[in-house]
């Protein structure tokens, strides 16, 4: 399968970057596995990893994080295989596995203060500065935990020795919308600081508010690499407008926008990038009310397949 | 080896460790306390045991006889009950520092600190080892202890062939749970680990005592580790120590290090 590179995103110019996936192919006995896998994130970046559940975002990351060795290609971190420097590499990374799991008897703080004495760190400031921050009650038993509380847990063992590079498998999930927000500023000040970041997820909002760029993976080849906005403009969202009267409705529907369905005085429109147009259009008309629906991921690839199928 | 998570191991297993070296404690001392009672009617309990089938007597190491208190002891104790409680804690320990932490997904955050996993499964395989010798030492110490409060120097207590038989008995499960350590290494479920170790080590203990009870059935006992270890003939003194226990080392070093390579070499689903 051919899959288009868009050219301004997938080479970074300059050296290496700070984190390289080469050619990582892995193949399972039950025929899934990820195939080529290429992409590069460079200092500083927040780079998305999107796809469907089953679609090899896991697997990389397992490969990245030196759990698996790949049948070819390669992973590094900050210039340094992932798989022969093992025992070094994993200074420069911070880790949030997709699905949480601490060791039996621990408490919040025991579990942090054996992962810092795994790490050799000696300086709890930015521990504790972050244990605050996320609001938890750290002395609680781990077993006693909700999922989000877990997760909190998570994203300070993953932050607190300051690697260069973060990698967060499904971040927020389990978070309420207020920890989302803190958990999203919290990743864009690191950011600002240097931090590299690789962020999976199946939810474009997540991506979306904090990525520069972002891979599309799916059954196990990346399909894209591009940068944030472009993949927004590919989003395409649908907008349910109610008018004040019926002539209004029939007018606008026939005014050239795409329209998905129409039914007394309600229209439903499909907008891709062009916004201006649809604000335009509708301004000329009395609206008692507006919907917006987004569509999710698994809608965009199935257009963005159906665009590269008409193109070919 | 990676101290801080040895000693985190250690502080969660502990307890359990100690549990089963204080139970061993006690009940060397209970059988060392009652040695004194039947040791005048040794004779009489000696005979008891010839009127049972010989194979039996055989297959739990009864026919050492009963005139010294290290040969009531190896039979009593050393033949099975020490045996059993040894085997429990190769497979369980072992299941639990390595295929559950793979199965429940956190050897993930083992194996993101910077260390290499074969310090990692290397730290694993001490752990273990230190469970063994805690039980093992507490309970040759509870021996010695027993020894100079209830025997006194009435009864004949050979302590150098006592302490001989800790050693081989400690070789000896260093040696299963070197296997067991090596199942538990390469697998990804822990009760599969648990299945294939505990059938393994239980299996021994079945072909070492059918080989010994029955002299048709006597190849059998080449299949076992158990074969190496025969409490009644070290405290007699009819066992070559030092060839039985180098090989019991060997065999232990070489599974624990082949574990810990399979490990470092594998892929793990984390």
């Amino acid at each position: 399968m051919k899959y288009p590179i868009s050219n301004s995103s997938l080479f970074c110019s300059g050296g290496g970057g700070m984190l390289v996936v080469e050619g990582l192919t892995k193949r399972f006995s039950n025929g899934k596995g990820i195939e080529d896998v290429t992409f590069t994130v460079n200092k500083g970046e927040v780079f998305g990893f999107l796809g469907p559940n089953g679609a090899g975002k896991s697997t990389t990351i397992r490969h990245i994080m030196g759990f698996m060795l790949p049948d070819q290609g390669y992973a590094s971190i900050h210039g340094l295989d992932v798989w022969k420097a093992q025992g070094t590499v994993q200074k420069h990374i911070g880790y949030l596995p997709g699905e949480i799991n601490f060791f039996d008897g621990m408490t919040g703080i025991s579990f942090l203060k054996f992962m810092s004495g795994m790490q050799g760190m000696r300086n709890t400031t930015k521990r504790d500065h972050l244990i605050e921050r996320l609001q938890f009650d750290a002395a609680t038993p781990i077993r006693k935990m909700s999922k989000g509380m877990k997760q909190k847990v998570g994203i300070v063992a993953a932050f607190m020795h300051n690697p260069e590079v973060i990698i967060l498998d499904e971040p927020t999930s389990g978070l309420d919308p207020l920890m989302q927000k803190v958990f999203i500023d919290l990743v864009l000040e690191e950011k600002a600081a240097g931090t590299t970041f690789l962020m999976s997820s199946h939810s474009f909002q997540e991506i979306e508010r904090t990525c520069d760029r972002a891979a599309i993976i799916k059954d196990g080849r990346i399909i894209t690499v591009k940068n944030i906005h472009e993949l927004q403009s590919m989003q395409r969202k649908l907008f349910e407008v109610v008018f004040a009267n019926r002539e209004d409705a029939e007018q606008f529907a026939a005014s050239g926008l795409q329209v998905e369905a129409h039914e007394g005085n309600m229209v439903r429109i499909a907008v891709q990038g062009n916004y201006d147009r649809f604000i335009q259009e509708t301004g000329k008309y009395n609206i008692r009310s507006m919907d917006v629906f987004t569509q999710n991921l698994e809608d965009i690839f199935m257009d963005y397949y159906d665009r590269e199928g008409a193109v070919q | 080896m990676n101290l801080p998570l040895y000693k985190e191991m250690m502080r969660v297993n502990l307890k359990g460790i100690m549990n089963y070296a204080f139970g061993s404690a006690f009940y060397i001392l209970f059988m060392i306390w009652l040695y004194p009672g039947i040791a005048g009617s040794t004779q009489a309990i000696d005979d008891l045991i010839k009127a049972m089938p010989e194979g039996v007597g055989k297959a739990f190491g009864l026919n050492s006889g009963f005139t010294s208190a290290e040969a009531f002891i190896s039979g009593e104790y050393y033949g099975l009950i020490l045996v059993l409680i040894l085997s429990i804690v190769c497979v369980q320990m072992s299941t639990q520092l390595m295929a559950r932490l793979v199965d429940r997904g956190s050897m993930a955050y083992l194996l993101i600190a910077p260390t290499t996993r074969r310090k990692v499964a290397t730290t694993q395989a001490l752990v273990l080892t230190t469970a063994l010798l805690l039980i093992m030492g507490v309970t040759t110490l509870a021996g010695l202890l027993g020894k100079a409060w209830f025997l006194g120097s009435e009864f004949e207590f050979n302590s150098g062939r006592f302490v001989q038989l800790n050693t081989v008995a400690f070789l000896l499960f260093f040696a299963v749970g070197g296997l067991t350590f090596l199942i538990s290494s390469v697998c990804n479920d822990e009760k599969k680990a648990l299945g294939i170790s505990g059938a393994i080590t239980f299996g021994f203990f079945t072909l070492d005592l059918l080989g010994k009870i029955s002299d048709k059935l006597e190849g059998l006992r080449y299949l076992t580790l158990f074969s190496f270890y025969q409490p009644g003939k070290i405290v007699q003194g009819n066992v070559e120590i030092v060839q039985v226990s180098s090989w019991l080392l060997l065999i232990g070093i070489l599974a624990f290090a082949i574990g810990i390579e399979l490990f470092r070499r594998r892929d793990l689903p984390l």
